[in-house]
């Protein structure tokens, strides 16, 4: 490099500090991606695909429409619970991390806003998530095609003499309208959503926890509580009733420290045969993106002023 | 103020307290400490476990809030981002990411410090040779040695061409060979007109490498100056010759004596060091350096 380009580089690197940098976000995003897929967290799929083929298996003897649903059971089920555990786990065991081996120190003595750290470290975290949901989908629906296809032979058999071409059509209908269908989409972007939440309640915690350990315990109770936070408040506070501006008052604050999780759990219903409408998704969606910005800014408040 | 006038670190009564638990008493890690720091310079900060140097450096770099006082790099605010864009630091004993590779962690770094991906590739190429891990840029830094990691912290610390940087401890748990490696690097540094502020317990190398020098007691600083200033003994000469003989000596030190109020101290054989001695016999390379190969 000549002396002209250092004296233009050394300019550059001075006019070149933003209060908000989309790439230094995405740099620590794409770190936190690699520092975990380079942990071999990858290998949970080999768990899923034994989980899903294992359900195939295991209950041949079933009817289909009992066979298809266990595999949408236990497939939505190891979904929900990998999910949760990357969400929370994962991001209990970076940011402590980073703190105990002093790694924060040379990430946040280079011109990186602590909001940004943070901001990186979640959507890092979201996008493993969202690509091991999206392998596990494939896994998941994969398994879901060839067995509703390998049912729709079997049922076909066991059918006397020739089918009619108004038998298979019926027969097709049933199967298929049991097995692989765009509503199960609609499940997997609600696991992802409430993976999101929990990832989110990871942060606010490991931004004043001492340890991993604790940041993962804490976590977990309020994970655990907001899948029990709608029932106890409508015991409390029972709907119709008339509440004064205290009890309301309450009911809030509980409502943002502990996030109605039951309300992401739409998979029973899919798999049920329920369809979920898009105005239940868009809800979904919105509150998902209103807890992400409250936490975040929690999180933040907290990570600001905090002693290294 | 011109801006080769500005110093490039200014402490201004700094002073830092932590609570304990429990009590209401505090502990005062720093007790209005005051120092600058010019442009250029190689400072040296010296002083027991828990004098409070890594304090001052905490707070110089935004890691820490002051209790009280301020401090400033290049005339902006240490509590300001801004300020680190012209700042690289090697904490001691640094932990990276040790799933990333020497080249991975440079170029990682580098985006922090808003460097585009063409000029990270060649500033990587550049850095790695400079700390000499050419031969280890695609090996994981699990698999890295002491003096390797902390020359990858070096240059980690020199990615974004920074004009101030701050060395923690830099040659902990390095060998010889290593150690003298990365004061070569400071000497690098100083002449290409980059402000170092050192912290080590290593006098010796304090001595070799720093144009000043500021001790810390007890959260003060209670000693302050350049090197010649401090450890010149006023009215004291040194001669050493070489090929001398023993009549020469003689008459030499009769000379000595025939002078009203001089006294010769002593006289003997200059010693060198053990470093140097090791150095020698180890031809002056650690087997890092072989092992990059």
């Amino acid at each position: 490099m000549t002396e002209a380009n250092e004296k233009s580089f050394e300019d550059n690197l001075n006019s070149r500090f933003k209060i908000f940098s989309l790439s230094r976000v995405i740099a620590i995003a794409m770190n936190t991606f690699t520092q975990l897929v380079r942990m071999k967290v990858f290998y949970f799929l080999l768990i899923f695909s034994v989980l899903i083929i294992g359900a195939n298996v295991l209950f041949l003897n079933f009817t289909f429409e009992q066979e298809l649903k266990i595999l949408q059971d236990v497939s939505f089920g190891a979904m929900t619970l990998f999910a949760s555990i990357f969400s929370i786990v994962g991001t209990a065991l970076l940011i402590p991390k980073d703190i105990e081996d002093r790694t924060l120190y040379t990430i946040l003595t280079k011109p990186v806003p602590r909001f940004e750290y943070l901001i990186g470290k979640l959507l890092g975290i979201l996008f493993l998530v969202a690509v091991s949901l999206v392998l596990m989908s494939i896994l998941f629906f994969a398994v879901l095609y060839i067995r509703q296809y390998g049912i729709l032979a079997e049922e076909t058999n066991q059918i006397r003499g020739q089918p009619t071409a108004e038998q298979l059509s019926s027969l097709k209908e049933t199967i298929f309208s049991q097995g692989l269908r765009p509503e199960l989409l609609n499940g997997v972007i609600a696991i992802f959503l409430k993976a999101s939440v929990a990832a989110a309640i990871a942060l606010v915690v490991s931004t004043f926890a001492s340890s991993t350990l604790f940041t993962i315990i804490v976590s977990l109770v309020i994970y655990f509580i907001g899948h029990a936070q709608s029932m106890a408040l409508t015991y409390y506070f029972p709907e119709g009733d008339m509440h004064g501006a205290l009890q309301r008052f309450i009911a809030g604050i509980v409502a943002i420290m502990f996030p109605n999780l039951q309300m992401y759990n739409v998979v029973d219903g899919i798999v049920s045969g329920q369809s979920v409408p898009f105005a239940l998704m868009a809800r979904l969606t919105g509150l998902t993106g209103f807890y992400l910005v409250i936490y975040s800014f929690v999180s933040w408040m907290l990570f600001a002023k905090k002693e290294l | 103020m011109p801006d080769d006038l500005i110093p490039a670190v200014k402490i201004e009564n700094l002073t830092k307290t932590f609570p304990v638990p429990f009590r209401k008493e505090k502990v005062v890690a720093v007790d209005n400490l005051s120092l600058s720091v010019k442009q250029g310079e190689v400072y040296g900060l010296i002083g027991p476990n828990g004098s409070g140097k890594s304090t001052t450096m905490k707070v110089l770099l935004g890691l820490i809030s002051a209790t009280s006082g301020n401090s400033s790099v290049f005339g902006m605010s240490s509590t300001e981002t801004a300020s680190r864009g012209s700042v690289g630091f090697l904490p001691e004993n640094p932990y990276f990411y040790k799933y990333l590779t020497g080249a991975e962690t440079i170029a990682f770094y580098g985006k922090l410090c808003g460097i585009n991906r063409k000029e990270i590739k060649e500033r990587t190429k550049e850095l790695l040779k400079l700390v000499e891990l050419e031969g280890a840029r695609d090996r994981r830094l699990a698999g890295y040695s002491k003096g390797m990691l902390q020359r990858i912290g070096l240059a980690q610390a020199l990615v974004g061409r920074p004009k101030l940087v701050v060395l923690d401890e830099p040659t902990a748990g390095v060998d010889p060979a290593g150690s003298r490696k990365i004061r070569d690097l400071i000497m690098q540094l100083k002449e290409q007109g980059i402000t170092v502020i050192l912290s080590s317990h290593l006098l010796e190398q304090v001595q070799e490498v720093c144009d000043r020098v500021g001790i810390i007691f007890e959260g003060k600083l209670v000693r302050e100056g350049s090197l010649k200033e401090l450890i010149e003994i006023e009215n004291q000469t040194e001669l050493v010759l070489e090929n001398s003989n023993p009549d020469l000596l003689e008459k030499i030190k009769r000379l000595i004596n025939d002078q009203e109020g001089v006294n010769l101290i002593r006289s003997g054989k200059p010693k060198t060091t053990l470093e140097t001695l090791f150095l020698r016999e180890t031809g002056g390379e650690s087997r890092d350096a072989k092992n990059d190969s």
